[in-house]
């Protein structure tokens, strides 16, 4: 495995596993999608460029833009709940606990 | 091929910073210099462009609606890299992160680099692709950015969850 495809996919990985064992903000937890979203526009980009294929070279930017979609609708979610919740802590989060 | 090496263990070290779920404030300190990082990474490999629109994409609006939506995240002591919950992380993925580059990585191949020659010139027929063969993902992706902003009006409307409240 070369070191590229290797740092590509553990910055996957540790962003997934950040997003799992989430502690107590929700921000955290996007903060977490971002850098997933930011190692997938990496290597996006860099297979592009490995396959000499430079019409891929669009795709980045279209995964950026539709991450930044998500990135509002995951915030627009933090304010909502920091209205109704009063802050953005996960433990508060409990409507469907028995 | 060094600076390849320098960047892609920045790139990782940041990424723990920000999955070890410190504070919120760090957190994007930690995702500001990962996508710096990321951008050098991509000048290394003659995306030139591509790095210039993360930059402003990216660090330039999206973290900067971060910085501004942590505040809402606000708290007196805010823990961070030092502290033992986030320290324990830490050094877990550190051990991880390590333990798997001994075991996986097993060829440093320089595939591609441009040495010497940052701007080329045939990088940048690609993404002005997007208006010619992908002019239905334009249209798509702009189609949704307009729903994304109809969709967050819609999520924060009302007295109970707007945004505006009597401080």
């Amino acid at each position: 495995m070369t070191h590229i495809l290797f740092t590509i996919s553990t910055a996957f990985m540790l962003g997934l596993t950040g997003l799992t064992f989430h502690r107590t903000h929700l921000l955290s937890a996007l903060l977490c999608l971002e850098g997933m979203m930011l190692s997938l526009f990496i290597a996006l980009a860099m297979w592009s460029t490995q396959n000499d294929m430079m019409i891929f070279s669009s795709s980045p930017l279209l995964l950026l833009a539709l991450s930044a979609c998500e990135a509002g609708l995951g915030l627009s979610l933090l304010v909502a709940t920091s209205r109704t919740h009063g802050s953005d802590h996960l433990q508060n989060l409990n409507l469907l606990q028995c | 091929m060094v600076m390849m090496i320098v960047f892609s263990v920045m790139f990782l070290i940041s990424l723990i910073a920000v999955a070890s779920n410190p504070s919120p404030y760090f957190a994007a300190l930690g995702l500001m210099i990962g996508a710096g990082v990321g951008c050098g990474m991509l000048t290394q490999f003659g995306m030139t462009f591509l790095s210039m629109i993360l930059f402003l994409i990216y660090l330039g609006g999206m973290l900067v609606v971060f910085a501004y939506s942590a505040a809402l995240a606000a708290e007196p002591y805010p823990s961070a890299w030092g502290s033992l919950e986030v320290f324990s992380y830490v050094v877990g993925y550190l051990m991880l992160v390590v333990v798997m580059w001994m075991l996986l990585v097993n060829d440093f191949g320089a595939f591609d680099e441009i040495e010497g020659c940052v701007m080329s010139v045939r990088r940048y027929v690609g993404v002005s692709e997007m208006y010619n063969a992908g002019g239905y993902m334009l249209l798509v992706a702009g189609w949704v950015l307009l729903v994304a902003l109809l969709v967050v009006l819609e999520l924060t409307r009302g007295f109970g969850r707007g945004c505006l409240r009597a401080v």
